[in-house]
């Protein structure tokens, strides 16, 4: 068998100077800019007036109620029951009783979701400009040439990742290209900037994608915009009414007397 | 354990107060370079909420102990962080100038600027509570009850504004108002177990109250439940064990027959064997309780003095009726 012999390409030690750094520096540098964009242009969150108040707390306080019923003996049970269930169906909580039945509005011609949805648009601008700005500058300046050597062995199939921009099939995969530095960068600094802004920076692009998943639908389910108020009441009064009362008081006497030693 | 600045202070003993604010030279004295939000603040240490909460609290404290300049720093320096137009910081503003009062009409005065604020945003929740407050310090209870009911319309989820009501009712005797807006609190915090304990306290007053309308054994029976679930989830709570000694011993030396609840699914009082044990439990676990205090072991501290005198005055009652008995 014999040992493939060991490529040595010559590079230019300037490289490392003049390519290497300056594209980590400068991938930190937009992270810190994000950020701080990120924050000047986020809006404050609407003021809620006192009807969409009243109307998103009786459904949190139903839901309440619900989950925790538990607590109450039955006649207080009851009658709570028959009174928040009385008013969601008559429809005493809604902000516009008026636009009861109707179909919900478009969220699209909806000016207050509108506001959303740019404040969602101004972030991923955020992350698209200056990363096709870097990118189309990498490019420009510093592609078709390998620029490190990892220091350790990778399989043929890490060939693709880190040689992006480099078309030559029999070089180690352990060659680099200025581009893979680039998204290296791009996916590894969340940690650096942690260390530079604090935990809950919006700088990173991990995390950006991260709280669009998470944060996105939740908040979108509950109050969002196209969402009709009038059939989450009448799915909540359903919802209490098939409640089998049990009181966490029943036999709590006996529970104590056998559980408690003095 | 030492009073610490990031807890809300109300529940703070008088001496704990004035040693909180007794701080408030220190607090204020740390300069105020870390407050920007430029981005040079990388240099520097950054901003965390504890710092504003620290502020709150000291204000909170130097109110209570009179320090009013200290306190009016506080404020300025919330208003130059948050804004004046913040609805938390408007509060606390309008708290000093409550406390800046001299006299009534001052008071009329600070009330109406409330009002005003309230009529340009009707969801000012922390203005609404304010208001409330005022209301009641200036006597007012009644526009107090109906201010809270209106507020507590629009957020029923406030478990602060129930607590309130309950407390508002029960200085005006409503015992089956009071017990209702406690139970909402419950709803929202199906753990408390001070508020369970306090519950059983309404229940145990409604029922014993001078011309009590409603059934007394289905109260009784409800206080009983209540204190045992509190001791249930906190199992060194002296309110509980106090307040299940004193309803336990009342029924056994009425020996009171359980008898069939009159509705279906109320509570009916435990039998007289359960009851005698439970008795025992909690003057066994008071007896403790007032013992390792008294004695100031570690882990027993934290007791309030009154609280405990309190409980070592039902033990020694219910040992002189013993004797008196015997003899």
């Amino acid at each position: 068998m014999t040992q493939l012999p060991v490529q040595t390409i010559h590079r230019d030690p300037q490289l490392l100077y003049w390519i290497l750094f300056p594209i980590t520096l400068v991938m930190i540098l937009t992270g810190v800019l994000r950020h701080y964009a990120t924050i000047l242009m986020a809006t404050a969150p609407k003021k809620l007036d006192q009807k969409t108040l009243r109307e998103q707390r009786s459904l949190l306080h139903g839901i309440a109620v619900r989950s925790n019923f538990h607590t109450l003996s039955k006649p207080s049970f009851v009658a709570r029951r028959e009174a928040l269930t009385a008013a969601y169906e008559s429809g005493a909580y809604l902000k516009a009783p008026e636009n009861r039945g109707q179909a919900p509005p478009n969220p699209m011609s909806d000016p207050s979701s509108m506001e959303g949805m740019m404040g969602m648009m101004k972030g991923q601008m955020a992350m698209i400009i200056p990363n096709t700005l870097i990118m189309s500058w990498i490019n420009a300046f510093f592609s078709g040439y390998v620029i490190m050597k990892l220091p350790f062995p990778l399989t043929i199939k890490f060939k693709s990742m880190l040689q992006a921009g480099v078309a030559t099939r029999d070089m180690d995969p352990r060659w680099m290209s200025s581009i893979s530095w680039y998204f290296l960068c791009y996916f590894g600094l969340q940690s650096v900037f942690n260390f530079l802004l604090g935990s809950d920076n919006c700088a990173a692009a991990s995390q950006m994608a991260a709280q669009m998943g998470q944060m996105g639908p939740q908040q979108a389910q509950m109050f969002g915009p196209g969402t009709d108020p009038d059939k989450q009441f009448l799915a909540e009064a359903e919802n209490l009414a098939v409640i089998e009362h049990y009181s966490v008081l029943d036999e709590v006497e006996q529970r104590l007397l056998e559980g408690i030693k003095v | 354990m030492p009073p610490s600045l990031l807890h809300p202070p109300s529940q703070l003993s008088p001496s704990a107060a004035l040693q909180l604010s007794q701080q408030a030279p220190n607090v204020l004295s740390e300069s105020l370079s870390a407050v920007s939000s430029s981005p040079f603040s990388l240099f520097s240490a950054a901003e965390t909420p504890e710092l504003w909460i620290k502020y709150e609290n000291l204000l909170l404290s130097c109110l209570r102990t009179g320090d009013e300049r200290a306190a009016h720093q506080c404020l300025e320096r919330l208003t130059t962080r948050f804004g004046a137009t913040n609805e938390r910081v408007m509060a606390l503003a309008g708290l000093v100038k409550e406390a800046d009062a001299q006299n009534p009409e001052d008071l009329e005065k600070v009330l109406k600027e409330y009002d005003e604020v309230l009529s340009e945003d009707s969801a000012n929740i922390p203005i609404t509570k304010r208001r409330i407050a005022l209301l009641r310090s200036m006597g007012r209870t009644s526009d107090a009850v109906s201010s809270l009911v209106q507020f507590l319309s629009f957020s029923p989820t406030d478990g602060e504004g129930w607590a309130e009501l309950a407390d508002l009712y029960l200085t005006q005797g409503l015992y089956q108002q009071a017990i209702y807006a406690l139970e909402e609190v419950l709803v929202m915090a199906p753990n408390a177990w001070n508020v369970h304990a306090r519950l059983g306290e309404m229940q145990y007053m409604a029922a014993t109250a001078p011309g009590a309308s409603v059934s007394y054994q289905k109260c009784m029976a409800e206080a009983i439940k209540r204190f045992s679930r509190s001791i249930e989830l906190c199992d060194d709570y002296l309110r509980g064990y106090y307040g299940l000694k004193l309803v336990t011993s009342k029924l056994l030396k009425e020996s009171a027959k359980p008898s069939k609840p009159s509705e279906e699914g109320e509570f009916a009082l435990p039998d007289t064997r359960t009851m005698e044990k439970l008795n025992e439990l909690a003057s066994a676990k008071l007896s403790e309780i007032v013992r390792r205090s008294t004695a100031r072991e570690a882990g027993w501290r934290g007791y309030d003095e009154l609280e405990v005198a309190a409980a070592r005055d039902l033990l020694s009652e219910e040992t002189s009726a013993h004797s008196a008995r015997e003899r």
